[in-house]
This record gives C-alpha cells, sequence and structure tokens, in this order.
C-alpha cells in the first residue's frame, strides 16, 4: 500500500528535480561526515601501542580510549535522534562544532583521563552528527529511501576504513593527526548547510524494528574481533608497523562496499543479511583457527567478514529504516544498536582474551624454555639466552608488545643460534595467534546468534 | 535461498581449509614428560657433560615435583619466581633447592659410573654443588664461558 506523502517527500522532490552537481556535493559531504563519525569508532585501535607510551597507563585501562567513545554513541543516540527528528539542521551543526572542538582537544590531550572526557564529548557529538545528517540527506537525496541506502552505505565504509585510515595516519603523522585531521574534514560539512531549509518531521512515531536493530546489536559486538582484536593481532602480536598493519585491514572495506553495491540483487531481505551473517561468523571462526602467524592467512577471512558486513549490516540498517517515520529516530535506534553492540563485544571479548594472552604466557615460556635447552648453542650460554629472553619478554608485556628474538639473542653467525632464533620466534607467534583465538571464536559465535532475530523477524525482513 | 547455501558453502569451507591445515593445534609446543626417558646427546668436552648432567638433574627433580623441567628452570630464575613457584606446590624454597641438588648428585654419580668426567672433577662438582647456593651456582655457570674460552 503506497505510504501518504511526507515532508521529507516533498523536500526531496525539489531536491532531486534540481539532480545538481550541487546536491551531488552535499551528498557527499553528509556521507562523508557520517562515514567519519562511524570510523572514530574503531579509528584508534592501531594507535592504541602509542597512546599507551605517551601516557603510562594499565593496558585495561587503555580500552576506554575505545569505550568511551562508543559508550557515549550509543547512549546519547536516541536522544540525538529525537531532536533531530525536529531540528535536524541545528542538531548536525551543533554536532559537527562540538565533534571538531572534542577532535582537538584529543589531539592536544595533556593526559589520558582527558583524552577519554574528550572521546565521550566525541561520541555524544557524533551521535547528533549522524541522526541530523540522515534528516538532512532525506531533503537533498529524493527521499527517505535513498537517504537510508547513503546513510548505511556510508556507516558501513566508515566503520570498515576506521583502522586503516588510523593506521596510516598514525605511521605518516603521529596519532594525534587522527583527531586533528577530522576536525577541518568534519566542519567542511557545515557547507551543506547553506541555503537548507528543511521541514520538522511531524509524522507520528512509529515502533522501532526490534528483529533489526537486536540483529545489528549482535553483529556489531561480532565485529569488535575484526575491527579491533585483529588490528591489536597484526600490530602488537606479529609486530607489523601501523601503516602496513592499516593497509592489511583495507581487504575488509573494499569486500565490504563490493559486497554492499551487489548485494541489492539478493532476495529477500532476510536472505541477504542471514548469509551476511553466516559470511561473519565463517570468517571469524576462521581467524579463530590460524594455521599460521601471517597476515596473509589473515586474507581470506577479512573478505568473508567484510563481504558479510555489507551485506548485513547495511540491509539490516535500511530495514530498521524503510517506511517507518520518523527516520531520524530510526536512525537513532540503528546508531544506539550497533555502539551498544561494540561496547557489549568488547566487554565481552576483553577478558576472554585477556585470559587467553595469561594462559598462552607459561606455555610459551616454557616452549622457549625447553627449546633453549635443547639447542645445539654452546650449553653455558643457554643460561644467558634464556634469561635475556625472560627479562625481554617482561620488558615488552609493560609495553603491550611481543619482542623480536633475533633482536634479544643477538645476531651472531652460527646455525645453531639461528635455529634457536627461529624456533623461540615460532613459538612466540604460536602463542600469540593462540591467544586470540578463543575470542574470535566467541565472536563468530556473536555473529551467528545474530542469526535468531533475523529468522525470528524473516516476515518483517522479507522486502 | 541460494544466497545462503552459498554463503554457508564459502563459511564452512574456509573454516575447513584452516583446521585442514593446523588451525585447531597452533599452538606452543607441549613440554616433554620429565619422568620419560629422553634422546641421550653424545656429549663432547666438559661443557656438553656439565650440561647433560644438569639436565639429567632437572629431568629427576621436575619428575619427582610433578612439574616440567622448564617450570624448574623458570622458577630458579629469581629468588621472587622460586619463591612463587615454592607457594604453588606446598614446599619451602629450601625444599626444592635440596631436591636440586639430590637430583645433581644423582646425575654425577651417573656422569662417573658411565666415565663421562674424572673423578676428582666429580668429587670437585660433587662439593660446590652441596655448597654454593643455586642462584649463586647459577651466576657462576654464567659467568662461566669467558673463563672458558667460550663466546
Amino acid at each position: 500500500m503506497p505510504r501518504p506523502a511526507t515532508p521529507s517527500d516533498s523536500r526531496s522532490t525539489r531536491s532531486a528535480t534540481e539532480g545538481s552537481s550541487e546536491a551531488r556535493t552535499r551528498i557527499a559531504l553528509l556521507g562523508l561526515s557520517v562515514g567519519l563519525v562511524l570510523a572514530d569508532s574503531s579509528v584508534v585501535t592501531i594507535a592504541l601501542p602509542e597512546i599507551l607510551a605517551r601516557y603510562d597507563v594499565e593496558v585495561a585501562t587503555l580500552a576506554w580510549a575505545l569505550t568511551s567513545y562508543n559508550l557515549a554513541l550509543a547512549l546519547a543516540a536516541l536522544p540525538a535522534a529525537f531532536l533531530a527528528r525536529r531540528r535536524p539542521t541545528g542538531v548536525f551543526a551543533v554536532g559537527v562544532v562540538l565533534f571538531a572542538m572534542a577532535s582537538l582537544v584529543c589531539g592536544f590531550a595533556s593526559s589520558f583521563e582527558l583524552l577519554v572526557a574528550a572521546r565521550a564529548v566525541q561520541g555524544a557529538a557524533g551521535a547528533a552528527v549522524v541522526c541530523g545528517a540522515l534528516g538532512l540527506l532525506a531533503d537533498v537525496a529524493g527521499g527517505d529511501a535513498p537517504a537510508a541506502r547513503i546513510w548505511a552505505l556510508a556507516g558501513v565504509v566508515g566503520a570498515a576504513l576506521g583502522p586503516a585510515a588510523g593506521g596510516i595516519l598514525t605511521q605518516l603523522l603521529g596519532w594525534e593527526s587522527i583527531f586533528l585531521v577530522q576536525a577541518p574534514v568534519v566542519l567542511v560539512a557545515l557547507l551543506t548547510l547553506r541555503d537548507v531549509q528543511v521541514v520538522p518531521d511531524t509524522r507520528p512515531l512509529e515502533r522501532p524494528h526490534v528483529a533489526a536493530n537486536a540483529a545489528l546489536l549482535l553483529i556489531s559486538g561480532a565485529l569488535v574481533a575484526a575491527f579491533f582484536l585483529l588490528v591489536i593481532l597484526l600490530i602488537n602480536g606479529w609486530r607489523l608497523e601501523p601503516l602496513a598493519a592499516g593497509l592489511v585491514v583495507t581487504v575488509m572495506p573494499i569486500a565490504a562496499i563490493v559486497a554492499a553495491r551487489q548485494g541489492h540483487a539478493i532476495t529477500p531481505l532476510w536472505a541477504r543479511t542471514a548469509s551476511g551473517a553466516i559470511l561473519i561468523a565463517g570468517g571469524l571462526a576462521a581467524l579463530g583457527w590460524l594455521p599460521h602467524a601471517g597476515a596473509a592467512w589473515t586474507v581470506p577471512p577479512q573478505l568473508a567478514i567484510g563481504a558479510g558486513l555489507g551485506l548485513a549490516l547495511s540491509a539490516l540498517t535500511e530495514r530498521a529504516l524503510a517506511g517507518r517515520s520518523a527516520q531520524a529516530v530510526h536512525g537513532g535506534w540503528t546508531i544506539a544498536a550497533r555502539h551498544a553492540g561494540v561496547v557489549v563485544g568488547l566487554l565481552l571479548l576483553t577478558p576472554i582474551f585477556t585470559a587467553g594472552l595469561e594462559r598462552n604466557e607459561d606455555d610459551a615460556l616454557a616452549a622457549g624454555t625447553s627449546a633453549v635447552l635443547d639447542s645445539r648453542i654452546p650449553p653455558l650460554e643457554k643460561l644467558t639466552v634464556a634469561r635475556r629472553v625472560l627479562v625481554a619478554v617482561d620488558e615488552a608485556k609493560d609495553e603491550a608488545r611481543i619482542p623480536a628474538v633475533d633482536e634479544v639473542v643477538g645476531d651472531r653467525d652460527d646455525p645453531a643460534y639461528a635455529q634457536l632464533v627461529s624456533t623461540l620466534q615460532d613459538q612466540l607467534d604460536r602463542a600469540v595467534t593462540n591467544a586470540f583465538s578463543r575470542s574470535f571464536l566467541a565472536a563468530a559465535c556473536l555473529a551467528l546468534l545474530a542469526l535468531v532475530p533475523i529468522l525470528l523477524g524473516r516476515r518483517d525482513l522479507t522486502v | 535461498m541460494r544466497a545462503i547455501a552459498l554463503a554457508a558453502g564459502t563459511a564452512v569451507a574456509l573454516v575447513g581449509v584452516y583446521l585442514a591445515l593446523g588451525g585447531a593445534s597452533y599452538a606452543p609446543a607441549a613440554v616433554a614428560d620429565p619422568c620419560a626417558a629422553r634422546e641421550l646427546r653424545d656429549p663432547k668436552g666438559f661443557e656438553q657433560v656439565a650440561e647433560q648432567i644438569v639436565l639429567s638433574a632437572l629431568d629427576g627433580a621436575a619428575c619427582e615435583l610433578g612439574v616440567s623441567r622448564e617450570e624448574i628452570v623458570l622458577a630458579f630464575s629469581s629468588r621472587a619466581s622460586l619463591e612463587r613457584f615454592a607457594e604453588e606446590h606446598g614446599d619451602s624454597t629450601k625444599e626444592l633447592e635440596s631436591l636440586v641438588r639430590a637430583g645433581l648428585g644423582r646425575a654425577l654419580d651417573d656422569a662417573e659410573r658411565e666415565e663421562l668426567l674424572d673423578p676428582r672433577i666429580v668429587a670437585l662438582l660433587r662439593g660446590v654443588v652441596a655448597r654454593v647456593p643455586i642462584e649463586q651456582l647459577l651466576d657462576l655457570l654464567e659467568r662461566l664461558p669467558p673463563l672458558t674460552g667460550g663466546r
């Protein structure tokens, strides 16, 4: 049955008929602001070791640089959405300015506490940006449905690109640049407000789409393993430079964009989202059962995860918004669900990961000691080497990284030493890779759990 | 439905290949049972004979304690780790030290019986093992390389 004409439809007709390059520029800038805010959810992951070195805090405390942002975004999403329903322009403008200011404070933060507080302000302001942007997009993109599509795609691409962008900026310009660069970029989006007169959405408010939002929550929780833990494994575990790690994880956004664009052919919608959840679960399970350490082994699982999130996340977001008034409020529900999922994922997976590290540390030390005792190096040097490795492991633990054994043992022109270095490095790689295993498998279970709301709500998801 | 089957097939194939390549067992190597006989090397020179004696002693002590020889080596890496180890296993550090000393004594007996060492050196080592504190013994061994021409 056709839906009655809405304020956003009348606005959009005007914009669509204009079809100008100005409209396209506005869409691009609004999409950029949404992508930027959602990328911020995971953008500092690669920079965590540098942040740790700068502020000298406990590793467990460090996670607040991520959690505070996602928690604030989840909590502020609904209030911001209700405000954006009536005043999208004002909410977007205030959000952008606050987000830019908070980003600058993050970049110049003199203490970790200030950084965490500024990240929380960033999260709350980010909620205003994304909810306001949805209302503005409806005005400029030709109605609620195309606005929802663009908004969802920008969110998926932003979230997937976050770790890669953070890695590249951290390596080239330092971690502070992540925040200092985004301040002017997000401010440019204010240009979209020129000559805009958006009619407030006065349609009666409909109930949120429970199945789509529940599935979004679970899938976002599962994706914590891909956006956060995988990056930590690459940099802290396998000692990749931030730039290299950033490039490795670009596989996911590329696969997500391709899948999101091609996935529209898959109908009904519940089958598309179920396929996405299954691919994400498969990719995460493969990361949990990596047969070797090395970035190349993460590429096939990343392709599956990227394709899965491209299929599921955008489809669920579109479905949660489609045909429901007011769109800004339902956009707020999806943001709240996604970032509550991220917080749940962080709270659930971090202890599993920490326990894995402790368990494997003992196993790695025993295996390393065994390798030293059984090696062919001169017997009296075994004690020296064993102690050096122990000291290096202790020091590296404080800096949340894995030591490079060749640097610890020293560069000696002796095949017995080369063999020992190779064995020790192999044992460390095995230990650190295995330490992540259970958290990836737990994340895969979360993704599979998302099939429950998808299948239960499949009548609602049949579009 | 075809999309779901394709996604499930891809996921199962990916996980299956990773498991077939050893994904489930990619973990640190398990340490050997200290009570089981080890393959002996043919020691050459004093250093290697001494090493054989120390390793045998560690195996003996570990077997008696029900731990791995690696755990004992790690325990003796510092006074703090030794006390932690003793606390975990309900023994005093003195009892642990005497257990290792007894193991070293038995290993020296074996070396003497196999004629791996000169009896006079064995007697000298027995005196060292009986009197020198374990940490000092380990420190002494660590400082030996320059004295014995090692690297």
